[in-house]
Order: structure tokens, then sequence, then C-alpha cells
């Protein structure tokens, strides 16, 4: 009986983990260097610069969502960084946190830098936002949000350091 | 009648929800500016402020005003402005950046070979006071000025806050300060312009001691600058026992090893990929 208990546990655990994983998982993202200039993005680039980015919401997301600015390390740096750490520590401040549904991201690259060290990004993003305070959602809406976004190398990954939304497009864009 | 009538009327009025409270925010709002979101109705309750580095929370007194410190609204971006009483209303607005007030600039490399085509480049990308990207036009002004005394400037309009240019290394090895001017901002960074690779690279040998010394003539590049000290010459040398390699670096402009030969040997000399003379010499003495 015990041992029945125990089976029907893990699987519940596993069942509840893997949701959340689904919920957490990194955002689809579609990517176009054709308009990239003056310099042409390499396709290794062109594969961890996407990569990166979904993996960068992935943890916005998440910290936005559960107030927990350490989780922007990894992938922002900048004033990216330190804005969204400020929003997090006034989030938490007041009791509110947001939770994002991402429907995903269309990248378009407007400039690469000669050198190959800083890339301006076009990102039409398709996003459900909730705002909560507490428990209680305030505000719950879809949102088609594009974002200006600005791309350094780091270490082993492409980092986000200028995540800026553009005036919101007009109807029928 | 008329009680009735009255009586009526009261019911309705109670039966009607409230009028929600409705919000309007300006249209063109700059970063860092104080402004206020006007409200039709009952202002009574719990407003909200999400932006990008904000999330306020403040309880609301009836009034036909919320206003929003400049303070609040520092990043641009979208933002949204939502009161809550019995029920939330909201609205969105945008901040767009104040002026373009500042810059970052990025010139790479910093060591660049002399008299190379479009080896150096800068972007620079416009701020404003709150380090928000300018992404109407603004003009950069680029200068370059090298310690020889000469001296380009070239402005480039912003393209969605990034201007960049390219340059071409000078044909003398010096420092040169690239600058970037937007306003009364000015941003510079330094770029050393070095020899490039060695050119006409000859030895001459000698003998100390029973052992062969070799060593380079003063080692320039095609332009006459002087091959940095510590940049690696190898001599190379065949002869009866073998082939041998001594790698050696420049100091003071010249390159020099010590080599042991038996009989005659043939003494070649390189630095990167350039081969410079070659020396036939007898057995030692």
């Amino acid at each position: 009986m015990k041992r029945s208990l125990r089976l029907l546990l893990a699987v519940a655990v596993l069942f509840v983990a893997s949701g959340y994983s689904a919920a957490q998982s990194s955002p689809s993202v579609e990517f176009n260097a054709a308009n990239a200039g003056p310099r042409s993005v390499e396709d290794l680039t062109s594969q961890t610069v996407p990569r990166d980015y979904a993996f960068a919401w992935q943890n916005l997301s998440q910290a936005l969502d559960e107030n927990r600015p350490g989780l922007l390390d990894a992938y922002f740096t900048g004033f990216a960084k330190s804005s969204l750490e400020q929003r997090i520590k006034q989030q938490a401040q007041s009791g509110l946190h947001v939770r994002y549904t991402d429907h995903g991201h269309k990248l378009n690259v407007l400039f690469y830098s000669p050198n190959g060290d800083l890339m301006q990004i076009e990102d039409d993003a398709q996003l459900e936002m909730q705002i909560l305070d507490g428990g209680k959602v305030i505000q719950s809406q879809p949102l088609h949000v594009r974002f200006m976004v600005l791309m350094t190398p780091g270490a082993d990954r492409w980092m986000v350091r200028d995540l800026e939304s553009t005036p919101a497009p007009r109807s029928g864009e | 009648m008329r009680t009735v009538i009255t009586w009526l009327l009261c019911s309705l009025a109670a039966a009607m929800p409230a009028t929600a409270a409705e919000l309007h925010a300006p249209k063109d709002i700059a970063a860092g500016t104080d402004f206020s979101i006007t409200v039709n109705g009952d202002s009574h309750g719990t407003f909200y402020l999400i932006g990008p580095a904000t999330a306020e929370k403040r309880s609301v007194e009836n009034g036909s005003e919320i206003s929003i410190p400049g303070t609040d609204i520092e990043k641009a971006g979208n933002y949204q402005a939502i009161l809550c009483s019995d029920e939330c209303v909201s609205t969105e607005f945008y901040v767009h950046a104040a002026e373009a007030d500042r810059l970052s600039l990025l010139v790479h490399p910093s060591r660049v070979p002399v008299a190379t085509t479009n080896a150096i480049s800068a972007v620079a990308i416009a701020l404003d006071r709150f380090h928000n990207i300018v992404f109407s036009h603004a003009q950069v002004d680029f200068s370059v000025n090298s310690n020889n005394g000469s001296s380009a400037s070239h402005a480039q309009p912003t393209n969605r806050g990034i201007a960049w240019i390219r340059l071409t290394s000078a044909a003398k090895a010096s420092s040169a300060k690239i600058s970037a001017a937007v306003g009364d901002t000015t941003e510079t960074r330094v770029v050393e312009q070095v020899a490039s690779e060695a050119c006409n690279l000859h030895i001459k040998s000698y003998w100390e001691a029973n052992h062969l010394v070799v060593q380079t003539d003063p080692v320039r590049d095609c332009s006459g600058n002087n091959v940095p000290d510590g940049t690696v010459v190898s001599f190379t040398k065949t002869d009866r026992s073998g082939k041998t390699t001594v790698d050696a670096p420049i100091k003071k402009g010249i390159a020099k090893a010590e080599m042991p030969v038996v009989g005659n040997a043939r003494i070649s000399v390189a630095s990167g990929v350039v081969l410079g003379n070659e020396l036939n010499v007898g057995g030692a003495r």
C-alpha cells in the first residue's frame, strides 16, 4: 500500500514537473539575417543568436513571474539587465508579478557591425501578458510588440544588451 | 403617479452599475518628463504603472488627474496604466527617448597594422541622458587625430540610433584618437597603428667564440616603420647534423641568434609569412 502511494506520488511529481517545464520552455524564434549589414551574419551566428535570444526570453518570463532578478544574469547585460532588475525589484516591493505567455518572436537583423561585436535586431513578438497583484489578475491582454534589441557576444553566448519596445504597431501591420 | 415615477427612476439608477472611469494618457511623452493621466469618472482606487523599468502601485483619491513624475518613466518603451476600484480600467502609452545626449562608442581593433584598408571600425550608438537609444535621426561627428598631426572628420547621421564608419590606417606608425560627438558630448578611443609585416628581411653572420652569430638588419615594414620589439624572427640552419630552427624576438629593432655549425651550412630567416635572404657559411673555426 505504502509502495503504491510512493509510486503515485512520484508519478504526480513527474507530471507537475513536466507541466512546469513546458510552461517555462523557450519560445519559438524565427531568424532572418537577409537584411543584415554591413557584415554578413555567419552560419554559426545564425544558429546561436536565435537560440540565445529564446533562452533570454525564457529566463525573462520566469524572472518577471517569480520576481527573481538573478535569472537575468545568464543572458542579459548592460542597460537591459539593470532596467529589468529595477522593474523586478519594484514588482517585489509592490507585491506584483507579470506572467507572459510567449507565442513567438520574429527576428530581423538590421545591423551587424563590421567587427561582429554588435547586432541590432528588430523583434516582432506575440505575447499574452497578465499583471497580477498577489494572486489577483488585474490586467490580461494579448500583445503584439516590436522590440529593438542590441545583442553582443559574450564568452560562449550572445547577450541581450538593450531591449526597448518601439511604438505599438498600427492595426493591420 | 409622481411618486411611482420617482420610485421607478430611483430603482433604475440603483440598478445601473456605476460608470467605469476612463484613463487617457498624452500621445507624445518624452522619457523623464512629468505628465498626468486624465481620469473621466471616479478615480478613487489603486493605481498601477507597469513599464520597462517600473512596477508601481499606489492609492489614488478622487480627482480628474493622476500625476506621474518623470522619474517613473525614465526608460523608453510601452507602459500600462491601470486603475482598479470595483473593476479595473487601463490605458497604454509610449514613452520615447529624450534628446540625444550621450554616446556609446565601439572602436575596433585597438592595435592595427599601418596602411591597411578599412581596418578600423567605429560604431556609435546615440543615447539620451537615461541611456535610452535615440531612434530619431541624430548627427554623429566622427574625427580622427594622429599624434603625427594629421586629422580628418566625417559627419554621419544615425540610422535607428546607430552610426558607423570604417577607416584605413595611416602609413606611419602612430597613435590615432578616434572621437565621436553628438551635441556637447564627445567620446574618444585610442587605436595604436603599428608596423605591418617585416619587409626586405635581411640577415648577416659573424663568428664569436666558435659560435656562428646570425643577426638581422633593423627589421622594418614596407613603409619604413620599425617592426615592434617582441615580434618573433625564425632562423633556420641546415647542415650535416640536420635542420634546426631558432626563434628569436626582436630587441631594439634587431633579432639575433647563436648557432653551432658542423661543416657547411645554409641559414635562412623568416618572420610570419615573410622570408628573408639565405646565407651559406663554412664550418666552425
